[in-house]
């Protein structure tokens, strides 16, 4: 495999790595992780990732969808796919219960509630993937 | 407002200008910010700006009265503790004044330490104020953080489990026997159920009836049918049950939260489907009768029982397991009748056994 695609996940908890972590790199991605949102955005500055995987809920509130707002907001890796992987469906509601869900995930490209079946979760990083290469492209 | 921390800030509204000297001085040495105000009228003005946590004001002034002052001091801040600087003679007003909210009263004239004293007191009486609110309001935040914080702590650690055994499912797979996999399917499943129950069970106690209200708008109930329709479509297609929609009247709108009205419908088809034959229909009516909007989900499935028909919106009541024996949580329908009810609505239910359900949704519309 020649030039395999750096996936960067950012969750505070290593349990939930250790059984998302393997999944990925048996289908030969890259992978590195970042424990807490600070770690995950120096490191994501730090090198060019072709995909993030980002947990909301990070020990206090919606860290994840800060995290996400600092990248989308700069124009050097705004482009760089997303995708949300939480825990907790209501989540969302819950954190922001005066605004609808969507606009906060407007430019976030995906998002999928733990646990994720292996088979979901490499379908939906690849094509992810995919997009990405063809936006590049154009 | 909540300021327990800083120096204790002091208002003195007398219109006598020695007065306001010597409490001053008084209280100079003490560890207090202090203002003065010639009478009642620039005493009110200072109260925004100076933020005061006790005010000292004289009953007896021209223009607006000490008591005026009182009133309009509690209408803008009741947790402001006040007192009351009052001639001997009128001892009695002074009571009257506790009696509307005063926290004591001080006779002229009064020596420094008499002062000192009961300004003290008035600040210890405020800081109780001030930390009652405190906690009052840490508790209110706990209520609203109470769903987020249990559902962050028990979820994460079954979802990390979960995705483990995935994990371990995915890399074993060839090295299985079909008594293993059976096993880890079993592990699977429980698992499941576990995050199932637990995130319908936050459900129950996250809807809350005035945070709902809040947020209520104008909203079509043929959106909310379609909707709750597309959320159940596949699992009526996999139980091979068809929905039908018959909605006799042109667009219905009412005012309301479409999350939760798209789940309380959603709910009464995914029941409505549990309990089906294949082969057979579900019916969804919507009409206007008498000013209300009527939402109706028929099945000619099970029915249920009359023993348990005047439970069934209980929270944690089960009655019979549907037709493919699926867990039930007993909380779905309680969740509906809290959702509706949160919309000014009602729901009922008529049901014979083997002959079917319907539940009949009814909410105010808005008139056009």
């Amino acid at each position: 495999m020649t030039n395999p695609k750096k996936i960067l996940i950012i969750d505070d908890d290593p349990d939930y790595i250790a059984g998302i972590k393997p999944i990925l790199e048996r289908a030969d991605y890259t992978v590195e992780v970042a424990h807490n949102p600070k770690e995950g955005f120096n490191l994501f500055q730090a090198r060019p990732f072709d995909l993030l995987l980002l947990d909301v809920n990070m020990g206090r509130g919606a860290e994840g969808v800060a995290v996400a707002r600092k990248i989308r907001k700069n124009p050097k890796y705004n482009a760089i796919p997303i995708l949300i992987i939480t825990g907790i469906r209501e989540q969302l509601a819950f954190l922001f219960p005066h605004e609808s869900v969507q606009p906060q995930f407007a430019d976030l490209d995906g998002l999928l509630e733990k646990p994720i079946e292996p088979k979901v979760l490499l379908e939906k990083v690849s094509t992810l993937l995919k997009l990405f290469e063809e936006k590049k492209n154009i | 407002m909540d300021r327990l921390d800083k120096i204790p800030r002091i208002l003195i509204i007398d219109d006598e200008e020695v007065v306001l000297d010597s409490c001053t001085q008084i209280l100079k040495k003490g560890k207090y910010k202090i203002s003065t105000a010639i009478n009642g009228e620039s005493g009110l003005q200072l109260l925004n700006e100076f933020q005061p946590d006790l005010v000292c004001v004289d009953l007896k002034m021209p223009g607006l009265s000490g008591f005026d002052v009182l009133n309009k001091i509690r209408e803008i801040d009741p947790n402001i503790v006040s007192i009351v600087i009052t001639g001997y003679s009128t001892v009695s007003s002074a009571i009257e004044a506790m009696k509307n909210g005063a926290y004591d009263f001080l006779p002229k004239p009064f020596t420094p330490d008499e002062f000192r004293l009961i300004i003290g007191r008035g600040i210890e009486r405020r800081e109780l104020v001030l930390e009652t609110i405190a906690l009052r309001r840490e508790k209110e935040m706990m209520k609203e953080h109470f769903a987020a914080v249990v559902s962050h702590e028990l979820k994460s650690p079954l979802g990390a489990v979960q995705q483990n055994l995935y994990l371990l499912e995915d890399e074993l797979s060839e090295k299985l026997n079909n008594n293993q996999k059976e096993l880890i399917e079993r592990m699977k499943t429980k698992i499941n159920d576990l995050i199932n129950l637990i995130h319908t069970w936050l459900r129950v106690i996250s809807v809350d009836v005035n945070k709902l209200k809040e947020n209520f708008k104008k909203i079509s109930i043929e959106t909310v049918i379609s909707k709750a329709i597309e959320n159940f479509q596949h699992q009526a297609t996999r139980n091979d049950v068809g929905i039908d929609t018959v909605v006799t009247s042109s667009t219905i709108f009412i005012l309301g939260d479409e999350g939760t009205l798209v789940e309380a419908i959603g709910n009464l088809l995914g029941n409505a489907i549990k309990f089906s034959r294949p082969g057979s229909q579900i019916k969804l009516f919507s009409e206007v009768i008498d000013d209300q909007a009527v939402i109706s989900v028929n099945d000619s499935g099970v029915g249920i029982s009359n023993e348990d028909l005047p439970y069934i919106f209980e929270d944690f009541f089960t009655g019979e397991p549907g037709l493919k024996k699926e867990k039930s949580s007993g909380l779905g329908l309680a969740i509906t009748r809290r959702i509706i009810e949160a919309h000014d609505g009602t729901i009922s239910v008529s049901s014979e056994l083997s002959q079917g359900s319907t539940f009949t949704i009814k909410l105010p519309i808005i008139k056009t």
